[in-house]
């Protein structure tokens, strides 16, 4: 009962220090605050200022409850061994409340595939920028601030977590939609991914638009113009072409109508290899299956002598001084 | 602050090396067991190390899987990688279990035969083996690479069983085990 006392008592030491440890292999992606719910990089008493510099570029105005998009740049850049740089875009800096769900926005897309505020980018040895774009839905008229910031830590872990942040935000202002302007529906949900090998096939929903042209690139690449065919009802359906391996593919689409015309912004979809998932309760089960298995056959393989054998074997070896 | 993937490398170079020195001392068991290679007067030796070294492996491998499981990028067990190194520990852990289960309920007995004596070496090594293949997995989930590479072991095949078979199992395995806890009739 002592011993088990100890154990339990030192099981659960060595599991508390596990939990209050930072995470050198990122959180992942996720929608999070500034300072991650009280983490390391957000601590006064333990983060350092990041010698990198954030930049936020959005456009000046945009329009109520239609897309845009906003990029953040992450210059002189310092990360881990691993390579992992966060980034996060924010309405504030405040710690509480501050991502743009917060004011309003809705984030549609970000160019690492997802749809969250906060990103885990990899970045390669030597890299000193990276850019992460998001394309959000605009929140109700008015004035809004965007601000990003960035976590990271050291090439050789010995130093603390490091926050930094945009020295001052981005302006946008919110406007109402003039009558008449061409532009997609209130409800258009670019796609965000798709599987390496197969061409995606998008449908486009608009509003006051006569034609539709739309171009695609992969990132830094050269644009090309897809065909689109008008399938009526302002319904338009293009094709972006499949992928031979994993990419980051933008499109955006020039719209004209009765008013001025529009382009929208990029929109990025990922092309990822198909992703492997598995049944995890089934995996568990057959783990504690296998566990069982193994210990029962074991112990069956070796339960042939009897009671009497064992106990006349041990007082054998207590007649010869115990040597087996 | 100690991050979860040093605690990692840390329980788990003590769970290897713990299995290390157990697969070489039931190897020498072995040996020792039969006879062969003049090593019989050090199979009490042998025979306590292996065991022990075992006994502190299992100890240690929670450790390793937990901080494993912290250490691990994105969310649950999501490659097949993985997947196979939760099979394998369990299986190894099992069986190591197995080995040590009967070694305590009979004693130094269970070298006295030459059935009891064989299953017994074979299946500390066959634990130990497993365990280190789980290793191998693990630096070519971090690193890419091991050591184990040069078998091309088909690491990314994940052999999952129907969830109903999983359960038909344990419950035959968990029955089989209480009818065995006593010595056989004899």
């Amino acid at each position: 009962m002592r011993r088990a006392s100890v154990f339990g008592m030192m099981a659960v030491l060595l599991l508390a220090s596990s939990h209050g440890a930072a995470n050198p292999s990122g959180v992942g992606s996720g929608t999070f605050d500034a300072q991650c719910g009280g983490a390391c990089h957000g601590d006064a008493d333990m983060n350092r200022s990041s010698p990198a510099t954030v930049s936020v570029e959005a456009p000046s105005v945009a329009y109520d409850g239609l897309l845009t998009s906003v990029s953040v740049t992450v210059s002189d850049i310092q990360t881990t061994a691993n390579g992992l740089l966060g980034v996060f875009l924010l309405s504030d800096l405040t710690g509480a409340g501050d991502t743009p769900a917060d004011d309003g926005w809705a984030i549609l897309s970000n160019s690492e595939g997802g749809t969250e505020n906060y990103v885990e980018a990899r970045i390669s040895s030597g890299q000193t920028e990276h850019t992460v774009s998001w394309t959000l839905r605009a929140p109700s008229i008015g004035t809004y601030n965007l601000h990003a910031a960035v976590h990271h830590g050291t090439q050789d872990g010995s130093e603390a977590p490091f926050f930094g942040s945009t020295l001052s935000p981005t302006v946008v202002e919110v406007v109402e939609v003039p009558e008449n302007l061409p532009r997609l529906a209130a409800d258009f949900a670019p796609p965000t991914q798709v599987t390496v090998g197969e061409a995606s096939e998008i449908d486009l929903q608009t509003e006051f638009v006569n034609s539709v042209t739309v171009e695609w690139r992969t990132v830094g690449g050269e644009s090309k113009t897809v065909v689109v065919q008008p399938l009526g009802d302002e319904t338009w359906s293009f094709t972006l072409p499949p992928s031979v391996q994993p990419v980051v593919l933008e499109w955006r689409a020039h719209l004209e109508g009765d008013g001025p015309s529009q382009t929208t912004p990029w929109f990025q979809v990922n092309s990822d290899d198909p992703s492997w998932s598995v049944d995890e309760t089934t995996a568990y089960a057959q783990s504690l299956a296998m566990l069982l298995a193994a210990t029962s056959l074991f112990v069956a393989l070796q339960h042939r002598r009897t009671a009497s054998e064992l106990k006349a074997y041990e007082a054998e070896l207590d007649d010869v001084g115990g040597e087996a | 602050m100690v991050s979860s993937g040093t605690l990692h490398v840390v329980s788990t170079e003590m769970t290897v090396g713990a299995f290390a020195m157990a697969g070489a001392a039931f190897l020498l068991a072995g040996l020792a067991s039969h006879g062969l290679a003049g090593m019989r007067r050090h199979l009490t030796l042998a025979d306590h190390v292996a065991h022990f070294a075992l006994a502190f492996g299992l100890l240690a491998m929670p450790m390793a899987i937990v901080t494993g499981i912290q250490a691990s990028p994105g969310e649950g067990v999501d490659h097949p990688l993985l997947i196979n190194k939760m099979l394998l520990a369990s299986t190894a852990f099992g069986l190591a279990f197995g080995v040590l289960l009967t070694r305590w309920r009979q004693g130094t007995a269970v070298w006295q035969d030459a059935w009891g004596r064989r299953w017994q070496a074979l299946g500390g090594m066959a634990s130990v083996g497993l365990i280190l293949t789980t290793a191998s997995i693990g630096g070519t989930f971090s690193r890419g690479e091991s050591l184990l590479d040069m078998l091309h072991l088909p690491y990314e095949h994940v052999p999952l069983m129907p969830f109903w078979l999983s359960g038909l199992i344990i419950a035959v395995a968990s029955a089989n085990l209480v009818l065995l806890r006593r010595p056989a009739q004899g």
